[in-house]
């Protein structure tokens, strides 16, 4: 009989406690955002998309073959003082965001950029191609120097 | 003649169905999952009932079944661990752990002390977080809802000493073979110390809430009763294991890293509520481990060494000498296994997984039996599952 | 109901309509303003519901549709819900799949028509009031078991046998609960156990006597289990029936379910209001010009305390749920009903 009210008393005093737990949160302040009027600052090391800088790549293909998911394609055209880089394209679709890409590049061309928001309603438009066919960029050293290309320091030979 | 059904009938009286011919009694077959509310993820439980009563349960596994392993073996180990990230996707951080020690065990190279500092210091963080899931989702099974809203609360400041840590918010893909990746950013220990003293006084909000109400204590209390014994022959591990009383972990009792200069206890269930091993003692033992990862990031960030972040000699491609290495590291979920067999190549030959929900899981076979549906939730729940690294 | 059927007299004038036809135009106004005062409540407490369980939460609750927080979220979703397909399953007992969402609400709706809003403000001024509304309010029963069955998912049918045991069950406490005002007030006529209250706080049959007040107690918890929520919401159950009864319903059907589920809280509270809580009787002098408005807000009151033990608890268990019922309630609710009788004998001089 007494372990029956002491039931009764546990419970309603265990609900009354929860309850004031409860309603002082409600003249707290949310800590939530108000998504998108309001926007969390990035650390700078966040992972956003991956962004390749044109300007720097020099097609090595040290990030395709860092890639363990293979969503960087890159094609090149011709030998030597006429390769050319045709196509870099990364399937977002498929890059899982590891950030794995970055570390080989000798030029720091492919970097992790702090966007985020790009949903898209076409999976093949999550396909980006940096470079147009139209505009292939020269890899060799001699003739990205001329074309005014970023030219990394002769400090070691990247594979 | 169905014995589960003869079996209702003993236990109406038995001469029930000799009374009532006509009155044929027949199991209910129910699929729970894998779009279930509170399966977590896609689990599938097969269960026949008898009314409330559940007669059997039959966990069906291999929903979110990625190859895990066998990728293992086409890509080197750098690569790899970002597939760990993804087996237990609540608690990254302890499967790159497992996973990175077993590599380094193999390839036989030391880890730089800051580096080690840092990987405990992620690790129990990761517990953390992982553990704070359990208990709001718990909570979530039983009913309620609020619980969840503020375990999330405080597990996103560790997602956001995470994200500056490493820039990743769930798959941090921060450990590397031989260290870590990144090097803490300024103001890293300040961070975590404030999210600690926070925390701690946070955990007696959450007893308050959930734990010691009345209804949770009812419906958590011998519900799921786990013996010794069973959870040996299973090969429960983690808190599910120490719930049942039993004080084993693999920080202290086989340590990796440098666990062994820490100094916590090992919770184990005490049975307060009912019977030592039923689901609020697996689900108290979550609730102080958090209060035991607190003490442990506290030492290790006070012991914070300055020094490389990786072995310096390491090559940016790591190339794993023929042999084999098991090691077993705790997750938050229990013990997690990495039995790596390289032959020399630039991959591993062949990659063993032990994940410790997947042994956890197969419990609910034994205990589910006999309970009430909602029980059988309860108990679910208790578990923590994660389907990720039950199907890897 | 009088001075609506009196309001159509006068505007056809005098003699034009037969007593019987204004009868009936009486009777369909009135259940037209309370089936759009059933839904706009809906509307009201479920922007509440999700603003205070956000704010419980630590969270905004939605914010976007209309100016200030989000205050035409639920008109947009009525719109959205509107323009869902109608689904019923292939396997499903069409009729009663079909019928179910409107018993339910019909229930709810009935009961409404004796709640005393005001001074004169009733639908229905029955002398069996306080029983009338327990009896159409029961029929939510019949409602929950039918959208089980009829829906032929084992999930659903669960729900079902659940909230048809719960529902039953707790109808006794309730009853219970308030026999000890209606001992008090002498009546089962609504306005007559509000007009029994009024003259001041104490007067309130809540805090007449210690018996009372436990009985409200009873009242108050044997009502959330009667509209079926947390820590009582077994028939739904989130996290272990998928949805309960209403699994297989969506869209319009949906709609009726969730509209029937607010109007019932709400009922529930106005129940409470009028019985226990003294109806539209106030302390505050000099506030006498709108006692609808009293009587809504303590209603509202009740129901935000409602939302708040939701966003607070666990739910129980079926069979704890039962011993909560049987074992713990209607004893209590038995002794209090007995205690109010032994106080009354000896403190209060009968009439």
């Amino acid at each position: 009989m007494r372990q029956y009210f002491a039931d009764i008393w546990h419970a309603l005093m265990s609900t009354f406690q929860g309850m004031g737990i409860t309603i002082k949160h409600v003249v707290k302040k949310p800590v939530t955002l108000q998504y998108p009027d309001e926007r969390w600052v990035l650390p700078e090391r966040f992972r956003g998309f991956v962004h390749l800088d044109t300007n720097r790549c020099n097609a090595c293909l040290q990030c395709a073959k860092a890639c363990p998911v293979s969503c960087i394609y890159i094609d090149t055209e011709g030998k030597g003082v006429d390769r050319y880089m045709t196509r870099y394209a990364v399937d977002f679709n498929k890059c899982i965001w590891c950030g794995l890409c970055n570390e080989p590049c000798p030029t720091n061309a492919i970097t992790m950029s702090h966007d985020y928001d790009h949903a898209l309603y076409f999976r093949q438009k999550l396909v980006y191609e940096f470079v147009s066919p139209e505009r292939p960029i020269p890899t060799h050293k001699q003739k990205r120097a001329e074309m005014g290309f970023f030219v990394e320091e002769e400090e070691e030979d990247h594979g | 003649m169905n014995p589960a059904i003869d079996g209702v009938a003993a236990s109406r009286g038995g001469d029930d169905r000799a009374a009532l011919p006509r009155l044929k009694s027949e199991l209910l077959e129910l699929n729970m999952g894998p779009q279930h509310p509170s399966t977590h993820g896609v689990l599938r439980l097969l269960i026949h009932t008898d009314g409330e009563i559940v007669h059997s349960v039959r966990p069906y596994i291999g929903y979110l079944h990625r190859c895990a392993e066998k990728i293992g073996e086409g890509c080197d180990c750098r690569q790899f661990v970002v597939y760990t990230d993804r087996l237990d996707y609540l608690a990254p951080m302890n499967c790159n752990f497992g996973y990175v020690v077993a590599v380094e065990k193999l390839m036989g190279i030391a880890v730089p002390e800051r580096a080690e500092h840092i990987r405990v210091i992620c690790a129990e963080l990761q517990r953390i977080a992982s553990h704070l899931i359990a208990f709001g989702t718990f909570g979530l099974d039983m009913g309620a809802w609020t619980p969840l809203l503020y375990a999330f609360r405080e597990r996103e400041v560790i997602l956001n000493i995470f994200e500056r840590l490493c820039g990743g918010r769930m798959l941090y893909n921060y450990y590397d073979i031989g260290g870590v990746r990144f090097d803490l950013p300024d103001g890293f220990a300040e961070e975590v110390v404030d999210f600690i003293d926070m925390f701690e006084r946070k955990l007696d909000e959450y007893n308050t809430l959930l734990s010691y109400n009345k209804i949770f204590i009812e419906r958590t209390a011998d519900v799921g009763v786990l013996s010794v014994a069973d959870a040996n022959a299973y090969g429960c591990t983690g808190p599910v294991l120490r719930g049942s009383g039993v004080a084993w972990d693999c920080r202290r009792d086989d340590p990796y890293s440098i666990y062994d200069r820490f100094e916590f206890d090992v919770p184990t269930g005490q049975g307060e509520m009912g019977t030592v091993g039923d689901s609020w003692d697996r689900y108290m033992v979550r609730i102080r481990e958090m209060a035991e990862s607190c003490r442990i990031v506290r030492q290790a960030v006070k012991a914070l060494p300055e020094g490389p972040i990786r072995t310096p000699e390491l090559k940016k491609i790591v190339k794993v000498p023929a042999g084999a290495a098991y090691t077993r590291t705790e997750s938050s979920k229990g013990e997690l296994g990495f039995y790596v067999i390289a032959d020399g190549g630039a991959t591993p030959f062949r990659l063993k997984i032990r994940s410790p929900s997947f042994s956890n899981l197969h419990v609910i076979e034994k205990i589910g039996p006999g309970q009430m549906i909602s029980d059988l939730v309860a108990t679910v729940g208790s578990l923590d599952l994660v389907l990720g690294e039950i199907d890897r | 109901m009088e001075q609506v059927t009196a309001l159509f007299a006068r505007i056809a004038g005098a003699g034009t309509l037969s007593p019987q036809l204004l009868l009936w135009l009486g009777a369909l106004t009135m259940a037209l303003i309370m089936a759009l005062v059933m839904a706009a409540c809906a509307i009201v407490f479920t922007w509440a519901e999700r603003k205070v369980a956000g704010f419980i939460q630590s969270r905004y609750g939605p914010m976007r549709v209309g100016r200030w927080h989000g205050i035409a979220q639920p008109i947009a979703d009525m719109l959205k819900i509107l323009q869902k397909e109608d689904i019923i399953p292939a396997d499903a007992d069409r009729k009663f799949f079909i019928l179910a969402p409107f018993v339910l609400f019909i229930g709810s709706l009935m009961a409404w028509a004796a709640i005393p809003f005001a001074p004169g403000f009733v639908a229905a001024d029955l002398d069996m009031g306080l029983l009338y509304i327990f009896a159409a309010s029961s029929l939510v029963t019949i409602g929950i078991l039918m959208s089980g069955w009829a829906s032929n998912n084992k999930w659903s049918l669960y729900g079902a046998a659940r909230g048809a045991a719960q529902i039953v069950s707790y109808e006794i406490p309730l009853a219970l609960a308030v026999v000890p005002v209606v001992l008090y007030a002498g009546s089962l006529n609504m306005t007559d156990i509000v007009v029994a209250q009024q003259g001041g706080i104490w007067k309130w049959f809540a805090l007449r006597n210690p018996f009372l007040f436990v009985s409200f107690l009873i009242y108050f918890l044997a009502s959330i289990a009667e509209v079926n929520r947390t820590p009582f919401d077994l028939p739904e159950t989130e996290s272990e029936l998928v949805a309960g009864y209403h699994t297989e319903y969506s869209g319009m059907r949906f709609a009726f379910f969730f509209l029937a589920e607010y109007a019932n809280l709400f009922l529930v509270s106005c129940i409470a209001t009028a019985v226990f809580l003294g109806g539209w009787g106030h302390p505050v002098p000099g506030l006498n010009f709108a006692p609808a408005l009293v009587f809504l807000a303590k209603a509202v009151l009740l129901v935000l305390a409602q939302i708040w033990i939701r966003w607070t608890l666990p739910r129980l268990r079926v069979d704890q749920l039962m011993h909560v019922c049987w074992k713990v309630m209607i004893p209590l609710a038995l002794v209090c009903l007995a205690g109010s009788g032994v106080w009354m004998l000896a403190f209060v001089r009968f009439a």
